[in-house]
């Protein structure tokens, strides 16, 4: 029994992490109209710069979010700009190509640089456990990995909501050709959002490096995690981006407790796939 | 010079096709392993195209039927001594049915989720065969029919599927169904008023492609001998026909071929760094995406009207 409930918890726990990585993909879905299938491999190139962050400057990983987060806005401001923003327009095939070709760059280059080993961002965390009962555990790293996830969420939640750039954003969102009458640089904002949409990938990054070991190819197996997060929780809600992030960490390690653990993926794939049939639009999207 | 072309393409075609018939007899053995990989890549590129160039669907789970049917001759010649070439056809069915199953779910789905979805399929498909002990796990299969056909056998194989595959595309774009894509490739809604029955359209597509990848992967597999989940259902399938097909063209039944000849030449050059030739690969891509969109042949049509098999009436 206590077993179960391990898993539960650290389902939940591992939802806000997956939450995270998600809602990077989520706002660039929601904004730009443009699903980044690179997105998974520039998170995994963001685990890497703090991998070179801390063995340049031997600091541990949470330092390198101050150097890490900043870069990944201007990595992700500088593809949208000088790569997106020019296919961008009736047709939905060049950018997602575009990115198709990016992702194969830069799983490559990653290769070529830092060879095909596993690796990892060492942290004490990693075995530090809080006792809750006889056999139950709360793993410290997972708890981080939650408030963290949770946190970068409302954050978002907040910056879309109050400032005048995410209003400016969802505006240029809503009804491209008013907000350009309007004198509104769409394309620029794009730019902002892609940023954006990176810093939380740099977040993610990070905490997925200091949670599993990543490797150059890790990258589509977390897009794919992030996308089924965006369809089963819907598209334009951040609830249901935390509860997508829920619903699949818990399908990934409940199937792994009942069926055995090499089907940990393919049951949260199941998972996804029942609910594009039954409701493609998303547990929490609007119709 | 395009006009004489033009005049004169069915006696360049048929030149071509002679001369890539008959390589087991002038080529040598380097020569044919070429053009083995080369018809086999250009069939499955133009099944690519035929789905993102004319039936605007985006497929990025190819490889869900190359890996599937592939297993499916692998189990079939080993396990139960079925005659190679009849497994390879039974191959191309079973993905005619992997994708009668798939489209239960996709079809629902449109632009990029139906592409993510393709995906996910592929996905699973890893995940299930690398777990399941009847195929070894992840430790692969090795593919051995009674009595394995010889090299010249197997290269015509190859040639009939490219040309088959080709052959294919140009009849579906001449028919009715071909018409009726075009029109919604140009406004799927307009189309569909117009009587146009826009699922049934994509939905045959998608098995004829469903069929034909089949078919060449198997193939392709009683070439290479030995079948493992992570390379044959891997992204790297998807990768390579959508860069071939960017390279030479989407929406053009040269593209495909000529984006294939191009990957096959540059994946020999570099041969021996792999990860090099698919970095090229991605930056190549991406450059003809921003500068060319059209791709090789859709710039020289667009540019000097030149076109080798025109699907148009004239």
């Amino acid at each position: 029994m206590e077993i179960l409930v391990q898993q539960v918890l650290n389902g939940i726990l591992l939802g806000g992490l997956y939450a995270v990585i998600a809602i990077g993909m989520s706002t660039m879905i929601g904004i730009v109209k443009l699903i980044n299938l690179a997105h998974g491999d520039l998170m995994i190139l963001s685990s890497y710069l703090s991998l070179v962050f801390m063995s340049w400057l031997g600091i541990n990983p949470f330092w390198s979010f101050l150097a890490v987060v900043p870069a990944m806005f201007f990595i992700g401001y500088f593809v949208q700009a000088f790569l997106f923003n020019r296919v961008l327009g009736k047709e939905m095939e060049p950018p997602l190509l575009v990115a198709f070709g990016l992702s194969v760059i830069l799983q490559n280059f990653l290769l070529l640089v830092f060879t095909p080993d596993a690796r990892s961002l060492m942290t004490d965390l990693a075995v530090m456990t809080i006792p809750l009962g006889k056999s139950l555990n709360l793993p410290v790293l997972y708890l981080v990995d939650f408030l963290i996830g949770v946190g970068v969420i409302l954050a978002l939640h907040v910056f879309f909501k109050r400032s005048y750039m995410g209003r400016a954003i969802r505006a240029a969102s809503d009804d491209d050709q008013g907000a350009r009458l309007m004198g509104v640089n769409t394309k620029g904002i794009y730019s902002y959002a892609m940023g954006i949409s990176m810093m939380t990938a740099g977040v993610a990054g990070i905490l997925v490096g200091m949670t599993f070991t990543f490797y150059p190819h890790t990258g589509p197996q977390y897009l794919i995690i992030g996308f089924g997060v965006v369809i089963i929780g819907g598209l334009g809600s951040m609830i249901g981006t935390l509860i997508g992030g829920f619903i699949l960490a818990e399908a990934q390690l409940l199937g792994a407790q009942f069926v055995g653990p090499g089907y940990q993926l393919l049951i949260g794939y199941l998972v996804l796939l029942i609910v594009l049939a039954v409701r493609p639009q998303g547990i929490f999207g609007k119709a | 010079m395009a006009e004489q072309v033009f005049r004169y393409r069915w006696l360049v075609v048929g030149i071509l096709i002679l001369a890539l018939g008959t390589v087991p007899i002038w080529g040598s053995e380097y020569f044919l392993l070429f053009f083995l990989l080369f018809c086999l890549y250009a069939g499955m590129a133009q099944m690519w195209n035929l789905l993102i160039g004319y039936s605007g669907l985006l497929s990025l789970g190819q490889q869900a039927f190359i890996g599937f049917s592939g297993y499916t001759v692998a189990m079939l010649t080993t396990y139960y001594g079925v005659y190679v070439w009849l497994s390879v056809l039974i191959g191309g069915f079973s993905s005619v049915l992997l994708a009668m199953f798939m489209s239960l779910f996709i079809f629902r789905m449109k632009g990029m989720h139906f592409a993510i979805g393709t995906w996910i399929f592929a996905e699973i498909l890893l995940l299930w065969f690398s777990n399941w002990k009847f195929v070894k796990y992840g430790t692969g299969l090795f593919i051995k029919p009674a009595s394995p056909p010889s090299m010249t056998t197997i290269y015509y194989a190859a040639f009939i599927a490219g040309l088959g595959a080709t052959v294919v595309v140009y009849l579906i774009l001449r028919s009715r169904i071909g018409l009726g894509l075009m029109a919604m490739r140009d406004n799927e809604e307009v189309s569909e008023t117009m009587g146009v029955n826009v699922f049934w359209s994509k939905f045959f597509c998608f098995l004829v492609s469903a069929f034909m990848t089949g078919i060449t992967a198997g193939i392709l597999y009683v070439f290479q001998i030995f079948i493992q989940p992570y390379k044959a259902f891997g992204i790297d399938w998807t990768i390579i026909l959508t860069v071939s097909v960017i390279i030479g063209g989407i929406g053009t039944i040269e593209g495909p071929i000529l984006g294939s000849l191009i990957y096959i030449l540059l994946s020999q050059w570099l041969a021996e760094y792999a990860h090099l030739s698919l970095l090229f690969l991605g930056l190549i891509a991406i450059t003809i995406i921003l500068v060319a969109p059209k791709g090789i042949m859709g710039s020289l049509q667009e540019k000097t009207g030149f076109q080798i098999l025109s699907a148009r009436r004239r």
